[in-house]
């Protein structure tokens, strides 16, 4: 079994994980972090095929997508964090379940 | 051999992931997060993309990880405590109709499950290309760097570093437009931490060492303007950290040139360069190593003083709610 294979199941794995993060999940923070592993899987898969691709160096187009990539996620997850800790300002409320 | 380390590192990540979701309490969730970077990044290094490595060390677990930890100050731990007891509260109240039988429970692991067939499919399926690694190797030498990756992000595809770069700022605007654009208060009280303040003194020669050279040595191996921009914002969060906010202290158009002023270089360069003829981010081939150290260099400082602003703004919307 070559390296790449074996990162390219977990790739699949760590989305599924984090899809089903975001699904069950009831805070704010874990349903973020949730979001941030299943983008982990996609990057996982591109630098995989990236190995996968490689000659005498893997190949370096989606490792700089993944880069790009990596960055424009903490943007969004930080903004994210912005409206949940401004919604638990507003209202108190930590996760979107109504309290019976 | 490289097989068994593989296989454990990847069970070790998926069984992070895993903890970090189920985790009870908060806090757990969070220093999990940290702690799933750097197995990913660890990945990354088996999988032979240094670069992506650092920055998901630096970037996604370390900067991340700070914001969610200054988070949990306003999600504090008697809120998790309180979660708990609903949590077995809902528990209690689903021993009469367990939850897991329910129908939307059913639905949604077999869903799942179906979907985890379909992904591993789908990835297993991934038709061989050969990629582009053949099309960089043979322009590497035009690209004046010899780290390809860099060569990628700077030269080949510098449309992308410069779209991300504005995707930053306009991360940053969206932080400032949820929180409130605030007139800090110049003179706050220096924290007497006699420890914060010997770690400010000992780690901010070193950080800023340790970023330029990530910074120059970009060039010709692994590093580069993201990696370099995460040690120096480290430096301005310590700083504010300490007691001592450079931010506040810097007049407002200072800080906000600084800002743009990565963005605005990379933009302007790619007009003159469409004014003499070539197209948007063409260089030519004899200069290209300098342009890209002047863009790195300016991309560089700019995206420190997005990341310290970040910070600042999250920060400041905790300090606010206790006052």
């Amino acid at each position: 079994m070559e390296t790449y294979q074996i990162y390219s199941i977990t790739s699949g794995v760590l989305f599924v994980i984090g899809m089903g993060g975001v699904f069950l999940s009831k805070h704010f923070i874990k349903k973020i972090i949730a979001t941030i592993i299943m983008g982990s899987g996609v990057f996982l898969a591109f630098v995989s095929f990236a190995e996968r691709d490689a000659l005498s160096f893997a190949d370096p187009v989606p490792q700089a997508l993944v880069i790009t990539g990596i960055v424009v996620a903490v943007a969004s997850a930080a903004f994210a964090l912005a409206l949940a800790r401004r919604i638990y300002q507003l209202t108190g409320e930590e996760s979107f379940t109504i309290e019976k | 051999m490289s097989v068994l380390i593989d296989s454990l590192l990847a069970i070790l990540i998926v069984y992070l992931a895993l903890q970090c979701l189920l985790a009870p309490r908060l806090t757990q969730t969070v220093f999990l997060f940290f702690a799933f970077g750097l197995a990913l990044a660890l990945a990354w290094v088996r999988l032979g993309a240094v670069d992506v490595a650092i920055t998901e060390a630096a970037i996604a677990s370390g900067f991340l990880g700070v914001l969610f930890l200054d988070a949990l100050r306003d999600f504090s731990f008697i809120t998790s405590g309180k979660q708990e007891s609903s949590d077995a509260a809902n528990h209690s109240v689903s021993k009469k109709k367990p939850a897991f039988l329910s129908l939307p429970g059913v639905v949604l692991v077999l869903g799942l499950g179906l979907f985890l067939l379909i992904t591993l499919e789908a990835v297993w399926k991934v038709p061989e290309s050969g990629g582009l690694t053949a099309a960089t190797e043979a322009l590497l030498p035009e690209s004046g760097v010899e780290n390809p990756v860099t060569a990628v992000l700077l030269n080949f595809r510098a449309y992308d570093t410069w779209l991300e770069m504005g995707v930053i700022l306009l991360g940053l605007l969206a932080v400032m437009a949820v929180g409130g654009i605030k007139i800090f208060p110049v003179h706050r009280k220096t924290p007497e931490d006699p420890v914060l303040q010997q770690v400010i003194l000992f780690f901010t020669p070193i950080l800023f060492l340790f970023g330029a050279f990530l910074l120059y040595f970009g060039k010709n191996g692994p590093g580069g303007a993201f990696q370099a921009a995460v040690l120096w914002g480290a430096i301005g969060i310590l700083l504010h950290l300490g007691g001592r906010p450079v931010l506040t202290v810097i007049p407002r158009w200072l800080s906000q040139l600084l800002l743009i002023m990565g963005i605005g270089f990379f933009l302007m360069l790619g007009f003159l360069l469409l004014a003499g003829g070539a197209s948007l981010f063409e260089y030519p081939p004899s200069y290209a190593g300098v342009l890209i150290l002047i863009i790195e260099t300016l991309a560089a400082i700019s995206i420190a003083v997005t990341l310290v602003s970040v910070f600042v703004h999250l920060n400041q919307l905790n300090k606010e709610e206790s006052n």
